[in-house]
């Protein structure tokens, strides 16, 4: 209901503007136009097809524009109106074409030329137009149709515009390919040059939207430099190296603060700018900052402007994204510059380390002390302090001593490299001195779960030891096994080996590389290894054990295999010979391990906690979150994930970061980093490098290459420098890298720095999400079985699917209905397996919307590798063609049914042909044409042939009786069809098509439906002026070889050629001459039409003339070359001119070129009459022509033709003739007249006859055919007749004496009957030879009765003596009469 | 008007009653040849020989006298004689000639 009020057309505004009622605002306007001073003239008087065409134009949703008449004169629609034509409107209605797009005629002019002159429609797609619409020259895109429109006649008279516009497609795609480009480039860090060049490179490539840029970065002084520049030539007057800060040129103060700035560039200083791509230069600039987060700007992007768009959101926003991508560039490159240089810097200090730590070491003892002394005192005093208080006071006591041994090492190394180490050896024994020390161990080798194994059996003699150095040797030793071993044992032990004793300290540890071995024992140099308890370590512990080992007299060696274990042997000699004397003191006995509490302090750090247990690391993993108090903190608080091995530093960071207002995660190793990172990944890590199991670096590097963590940014610790890898970290992917030691604040402040930056870098990643989004066309990924896993926005805009219902297994349940659309169903499954087989390619397919609208799109897709799994995926894009497709559609549809109009011959052939075209377009159940013409009753034709309007229910049949009074060319659909009214030659007509089920009917449908219906309705105007014309030509050709009254005998045909509109040149006749011979003539003028038709009506006329003047058949056609001499066209036709003696048979005839008659004999024979020949007519006329004569005999058939019938091409005429013969042959046993009828169709060729053909059969004799009155005096007279009949048939006299009493019998039959009833009725007697057979017929008005020979005797034996006589009797009583029916054999 | 027919009674040389009949006999005259028949007495023989057409009207006619009659008639009226039965009823002359 709601669509046919909208339907309504409003009132009207003046008269004549009916035409303009499908729309109502455009109509208006276009009502309003002076149409009488355009050459249309007014709308009352317009053509139907131009009411059609502007029906259709204004009832379309489709922008649309189409022109007519002469001068192109202009109309539009609602949406071309608000799509295209902007201020241009109204003025633009009625106006020439060529004037209101004269600014693009020289690209649309020769398409519509193409369109008038060709009738063949054009197609464009996304052509470039500059179009005046909005006040100034506009780039904008198109992809448009034109076709043709054709006036009643069919004549191409204006042309109609399918548009639609794309030029936000086109722009938007280029800017986004812009944006990708320079997005592309793989390496994550470059110098600020190479990321200038490289942007500069893919900003050249778009000169479109940026005909020019120069980028500027600002100089310490506030000056600005040249740094970049796209699409204008080093030196240009207008890109000066320099700018200095108060500007020049270009503005340098407002992008310095972050302003943008518009700058117009006409006139000076601007001159002999780039033009870009187009032929004009930029008529403004856009000066944009490249803003530093926090900062000022780096300094600003010069854009040239394309003069043919509007500076909008959208292209300022690009303008914008370019310049942010420069800053994030920048800013990138400046902090890998500053990292390359601190870590150059901090390895020219580690150099400087070692000398600096001998220097100053002993330096630290004085504030060491000072340190562990009081903080022994506070621990013993604070006891009982809360448990806070005590463990900061550990970790400063603990880290206290660490100091203080690594101090001590240090100095050592200075003491023994200075030659200033004051050794004090006594002699111990060996065994118990080292068994003592390695048994302060043994806690923290239990704890690790080790075995310790000592064997230490009493040595023989004395060792001479310094007790504080041995230490050393055998904790450093301890300690490192400790280190590196996870399972197994640690075995301590001690045995004398001829003059040394021997000291053994051999794990079941990693082992040793033996790459690695001859450094085991250098100074400072770590092994790298897989796995440890802990990288700390300060690579003196085994340089500084073998220096003091060398100090005892003694060695040290080292045996190891990777994955097994290390052994260290020392070997010192007995005795104290090989010492300096003023060294040696006697044995003291003093206190055990001293030394060792550091060494075992350290050492438990790196073991699980005794009182958390084996739940420890997992806490530290899962729950070591501390989250901030601070209520002034961020609303979402920043999460940071810290790795560290060493608990204190993890402890201390966590501390830090927690009083920065960070929320703080915490994990004692790499892969428990990336396990945490994975599972939820925060806004930052802060990673030591050195860690067991998985190392800092590694641990970036695995983040990086996963999409999913790849953008978390890492801070790397490290209290390494100066080696080679140390910029490795950033090389790795990490976004900053600090040195321990480390002050707070600086850490702090890189913090967040670095989650700022994240933050800006996330925006890129999310803007990056937000560009896929953006795209116009839908993106998917599959894997591998077709599933598809991600889409974009226009995927869902498009599909109606969203990203919730992710992954969309196959069957995808956008694919058509199986059931209900079998053919569509299919393409889309074709279109899947090309999709999983290819490597790439694409389809155009239907799908369904999720609301379950029909949907066309073009797919392009490529298979690809994901990084992350190593799998094969399949990403792709599409767009919506559905407007495409429709068009196309549109297209063929209306070459389809213009295909049915043309090729019917007829309104009804016309009507059907477009019916059944419907149909298949629609896919519809049946489609049927209702017509009321005035005056009768609605009639039906529909693509159920045999449908009657009566068949329809009444419910249907009111309907469609109601849409026949609706306005022309205006769709409507119910429950399970569409309709639409067309105007039909003879009345109002309703087309309905009928569906068979609800099936949704789109705007498109309508569209396309009333197109084709404007297109119908045209074509059965035509169609009807065909009709009423070929009714006229066919009764002209009619009158012209006249309604002829035959004679008996004779049979005709004229069967014009193909083209039933064609009248011809060939004709036939015969003429009764006075001495009661026949004059028979088949002649053929020279070409068709009307103009051969008019002269073979005046050669006829002659001819026929001519015989009644003198029955001669050779002077006839001599004086028919006289007349036919003076008549244009009559030259050459051929004649077959003869005279026939009906009674005797015999026949005259003389020939004018024309192919041979034809006798077939009743014995099977065939005879040409191929004498009495002559040239054809008028070609020498007074030349004497040949007569000939020949006899017809009883029963034989006489054909004469035209070549039409026996012409073919690739064939010589004589296979014609022959075929014609045989043809007549086998009629023999035919009547004359289904004989003709036989040789037509026999020889017809298959796609019918191309030329005229007329036809002309005789049999001799003629049937007898004789009516008398019903009294029995005429009985003698009828057997005379019948008696001369059959002598002609030349039968001997018992059988003609038998045909003779038959006959008689009837006829008196009928006479006692036809006096009975109505007396002096007329009785007739036919017979009629053929070859072999004579066929009797006597018909009277009266009823016979049964014959009953009891009652009438010899009347029953009348009808005993016809069945005896005669081979087969049939009677045949009816209301109208009874005839006899008699054949008998006669050959 | 009616048929033309030629009915001439004579007498035979054996005392008979012959009627020589001429012309074509049809429904339209057998009233003639009835009356023709019907005014001799006695044997008659009909002389069928110049007759160039009987029909069943004629038959009937000479059907009612049988028992008196005998004929003489070419070979044309064969068929018709025979099929009639007229044949089987009467003496029929002249109908073995070579010609038929």
């Amino acid at each position: 209901m709601e669509r046919s009020r909208d339907a309504e057309p409003e009132p009207e505004a003046t008269a004549g503007s009916g035409v303009f009622a499908a729309e109502a605002e455009v109509g208006r306007d276009l009502a309003e136009v002076d149409w009488t001073s355009t050459p249309l003239g007014p709308p009352a008087r317009w053509p139907q097809s131009l009411q059609t065409a502007v029906s259709i134009l204004l009832s379309s949703r489709f922008s649309m524009w189409m022109a007519w008449g002469p001068e192109l004169t202009f109309f539009c629609n609602a949406a071309y109106r608000r799509d295209t034509l902007g201020h241009k409107y109204p003025w633009a209605l009625g106006r020439p074409a060529h004037e209101v797009w004269a600014e693009i005629w020289d690209d649309i002019g020769p398409r519509i030329d193409t369109v008038m002159t060709t009738g063949r429609a054009t197609w464009d797609e996304g052509l470039l137009l500059f179009v005046q619409r909005s006040g100034y020259a506009e780039e904008s895109y198109h992809t448009f149709s034109y076709s043709p429109l054709r006036d009643d006649d069919g004549a191409v008279v204006g042309m109609l515009c399918v548009v639609s516009e794309e030029t936000e497609r086109v722009i938007g795609e280029r800017r986004m390919a812009t944006l990708r480009d320079l997005g592309s480039d793989p390496s994550v860090v470059r110098t600020e040059q190479e990321m200038l060049t490289f942007s500069d490179r893919q900003l050249g490539r778009n000169l479109k939207d940026l005909p020019f840029t120069l980028t500027y970065l600002f100089q310490p002084d506030g000056s600005a430099k040249l740094a970049g520049t796209t699409g204008i030539p080093g030196g240009h007057a207008n890109a000066p190296a320099a700018l200095p800060g108060s500007g020049g040129v270009w503005p340098v103060e407002e992008p310095a603060h972050g302003e943008s700035v518009l700058v117009p560039l006409d006139g000076a200083p601007f001159t002999g700018l780039p033009t870009g791509d187009w032929s004009e230069p930029p008529v403004q600039a856009l000066v944009v900052p490249l803003q530093h987060s926090g900062s000022a700007p780096y300094g600003f992007l010069v854009a040239g402007l394309n003069r043919y768009r509007v500076l909008d959101d959208s292209y300022r926003g690009f303008v914008e994204l370019v310049a942010g991508h420069l800053s994030a560039g920048i800013a990138s490159a400046r902090s890998y510059e500053e990292q390359q240089r601190r870590a150059e810097d901090l390895a020219e200090l580690d150099r400087a380390k070692t000398t600096f730590f001998s220097n100053v070491s002993h330096e630290f003892r004085t504030p060491l002390t000072l340190i562990t002394g009081p903080v022994e005192e506070l621990r013993a005093r604070l006891a009982d302090a809360d448990a806070p208080v005590r463990e900061e006071l550990d970790a400063i006591h603990r880290n206290a001593l660490r100091l203080g041994k690594l101090v001590n090492s240090l100095l050592d190394f200075s003491r023994i490299e200075a030659g200033r180490m004051r050794a004090r050896y006594e002699p111990v024994d060996l065994a118990e001195v080292t068994a003592e020390l390695a048994s302060v161990f043994r806690s923290a080798v239990d704890k690790a779960g080790l075995e310790f194994d000592i064997a230490c059996s009493p040595l023989a003699e004395e060792v001479y030891i310094d007790r504080g150095m041995w230490e050393k040797v055998i904790l450093n030793l301890l300690s490192n096994a400790l280190k590196f071993t996870f399972d197994g044992s640690i075995r301590v032990t001690v045995h004398g080996e001829g003059a040394h004793a021997v000291v053994e300290v051999a794990d079941t540890g990693i082992g040793v590389p033996a790459e690695e071995m001859p450094r085991l024992f250098e100074r400072f140099h770590r092994i790298e290894t897989a796995r440890s308890r802990s990288t700390e370590g300060s690579g003196i512990g085994l340089a500084l054990v073998k220096e003091l080992v060398a100090l005892h007299g003694g060695t040290i060696t080292a045996d190891s295999t990777e994955g097994e274990g290390t052994c260290f042997t020392i070997r010192v000699p007995f005795g104290g010979t090989h010492l300096a004397l003023d060294t040696l003191v006697p044995a003291e006995g003093g206190r055990v391990a001293s030394a060792a509490d550091p060494y075992l302090l350290e050492a438990l750090r790196w073991l699980p906690d005794e009182a958390a247990g084996a739940d420890e690391r997992t806490a530290a993993t899962a729950a070591g979150t501390v989250t901030s108090g601070h209520t002034s903190g961020p609303v979402v608080p920043t999460r940071i994930l810290v790795a560290d091995d060493n608990a204190d530093m993890r402890e201390y960071l966590t501390r830090l970061l927690h009083g920065g207002g960070y929320r703080v995660d915490t994990v004692d190793d790499g892969l428990a980093a990336l396990q945490a990172v994975r599972a939820d990944a925060p806004d930052l890590v802060i990673s030591d490098v050195m860690m067991p199991g998985l190392d800092g670096l590694t641990l970036v590097t695995t983040l990086r290459t996963d999409p999913r963590t790849s953008s978390v940014p890492v801070l790397l610790l490290s209290a390494r420098a100066g080696q080679e890898a140390s910029i490795e970290g950033l090389r790795a992917g990490a976004d900053d890298y600090l040195v321990k030691p480390f002050a707070a604040a600086e850490l702090l402040a890189r913090v967040r720095a670095n989650v700022e930056l994240a933050r800006l870098r996330n925006h890129q990643a999310r803007w990056r999400a937000a560009l896929i989004d953006s795209l116009q066309e839908a993106f998917f990924v599959c894997d591998e079985s077709g599933a598809v896993i991600e889409i974009n926005t226009a995927f869902t805009d498009i599909l109606g699917y969203a990203p919730e219902g992710l992954p969309y297994s196959p069957v995808h349940p956008w694919w058509p209905d199986a059931d209900s659309d079998p053919e569509a169903h299919h393409q889309v499954s074709e279109a899947f397996a090309q999709l999983l087989g290819n490597p790439k390619g694409s389809y155009t397919i239907p799908v369904s919307h999720r609301d379950g609208h029909r949907l066309w799109v073009t797919a392009t897709f490529n298979h690809a590798h994901d990084p992350d799994t190593g799998r094969q995926v399949t990403v792709g894009t599409f767009r919506d063609v559905t407007a495409e497709h429709y068009a196309i559609q549109r297209k063929s549809a209306q070459a389809a049914l213009s295909m049915r109009l043309t090729q019917a011959t007829s309104l009804p052939e016309a009507l059907a042909g477009v019916l059944a075209e419907l149909k298949h377009l629609w896919r519809a159940e049946r489609v049927l044409a209702a017509v009321a013409a005035a005056g009768q009753e609605t009639s039906v034709t529909a693509t159920d042939a045999d449908l009657r309007w009566q068949d329809l229910p009444a419910d249907r049949r009111d309907k469609l009786t109601a849409w026949l009074d609706r306005p022309p060319l205006t769709p409507v659909d119910d429950d399970t069809g569409a309709a639409i009214a067309v105007n039909h030659p003879e009345g109002a007509m309703v087309v309905w098509i009928d569906f068979g089920a609800h099936r949704p009917f789109t705007d498109e449908d309508q569209l396309l439906l009333s197109l084709l219906a404007g297109q119908l309705a045209q074509g059965l105007a035509r169609a009807h002026q065909i009709d009423q014309q070929r009714e006229t030509a066919i009764a002209l050709q009619r009158a012209i070889l006249g309604p002829s009254n035959l004679p008996d005998g004779f049979a005709v045909r004229y069967e014009p050629a193909t083209q039933p509109l064609e009248v011809g040149g060939d004709w036939y006749d015969t003429v009764r001459l006075q001495d009661g011979r026949i004059g028979i003539v088949v002649g053929d003028c020279v070409g068709r039409g009307l103009e051969a038709a008019t002269v073979m009506g005046q050669l006829r006329s002659a001819c026929r003339a001519l015989l009644l003047q003198d029955a001669s058949p050779a002077q006839t056609l001599m004086a028919l070359d006289r007349f036919a001499a003076g008549i244009p066209g009559a030259v050459c036709t051929t004649v077959f001119c003869g005279v026939l003696d009906p009674d005797s048979g015999h026949l005259t005839y003389s020939s004018a070129g024309h192919p041979p008659g034809i006798l077939a004999h009743p014995d099977g024979t065939t005879l040409l009459l191929d004498e009495g020949r002559s040239i054809p007519l008028a070609v020498r006329p007074g030349r004497h022509r040949p007569e000939s004569a020949c006899t017809v005999p009883a029963r034989a058939t006489l054909l004469l033709y035209t070549d039409g019938l026996v012409e073919r091409r690739r064939r010589p005429l004589t296979a014609g003739i022959i075929q014609a013969g045989e043809a007549v042959q086998e009629g023999r046993d035919a009547a004359i007249d289904d004989l003709a009828t036989q040789v037509m169709t026999r020889l017809a060729p298959a796609d019918g006859y191309d030329d005229d053909v007329a036809l002309l059969l005789y049999r001799h004799p003629a049937p007898l055919d004789v009516a008398f009155r019903a009294e029995s005096s005429q009985l003698a007279p009828v057997r005379k007749a019948l008696r001369s009949w059959l002598d002609q048939c030349e039968l001997p006299p018992h059988t003609v004496q038998n045909i003779l009493v038959a006959a008689g019998e009837a006829c008196a039959n009928a006479i006692e009957h036809g006096h009975r009833d109505a007396p002096g009725d007329t009785i007739r007697l036919r017979a009629e030879a053929l070859v072999d057979d004579l066929r009797l017929t006597v018909a009277d008005t009266g009823r016979w009765k049964t014959p009953r020979p009891d009652l009438n005797t010899h009347r029953g034996r009348g009808v005993a003596l016809m069945r005896a006589l005669m081979q087969q009797v049939t009677i045949t009583s009816g209301a109208a009469g009874t005839t006899v029916d008699m054949h008998t054999r006669i050959a | 008007m009616t048929t033309p027919l030629t009915l001439t009674p004579s007498r035979r040389p054996d005392g008979a009653t012959l009627l020589t009949v001429v012309g074509e006999i049809d429904m339209s005259n057998t009233d003639s040849l009835a009356t023709a028949i019907e005014t001799t007495e006695g044997p008659l023989v009909i002389d069928l020989t110049a007759v160039e057409y009987l029909d069943s009207a004629g038959l009937s006619v000479l059907f009612t006298h049988t028992d008196r009659i005998e004929l003489i008639a070419s070979p044309l009226l064969a068929p018709i004689l025979n099929i009639s039965g007229l044949a089987d009823l009467t003496t029929v002359h002249g109908l073995d000639t070579p010609e038929s």
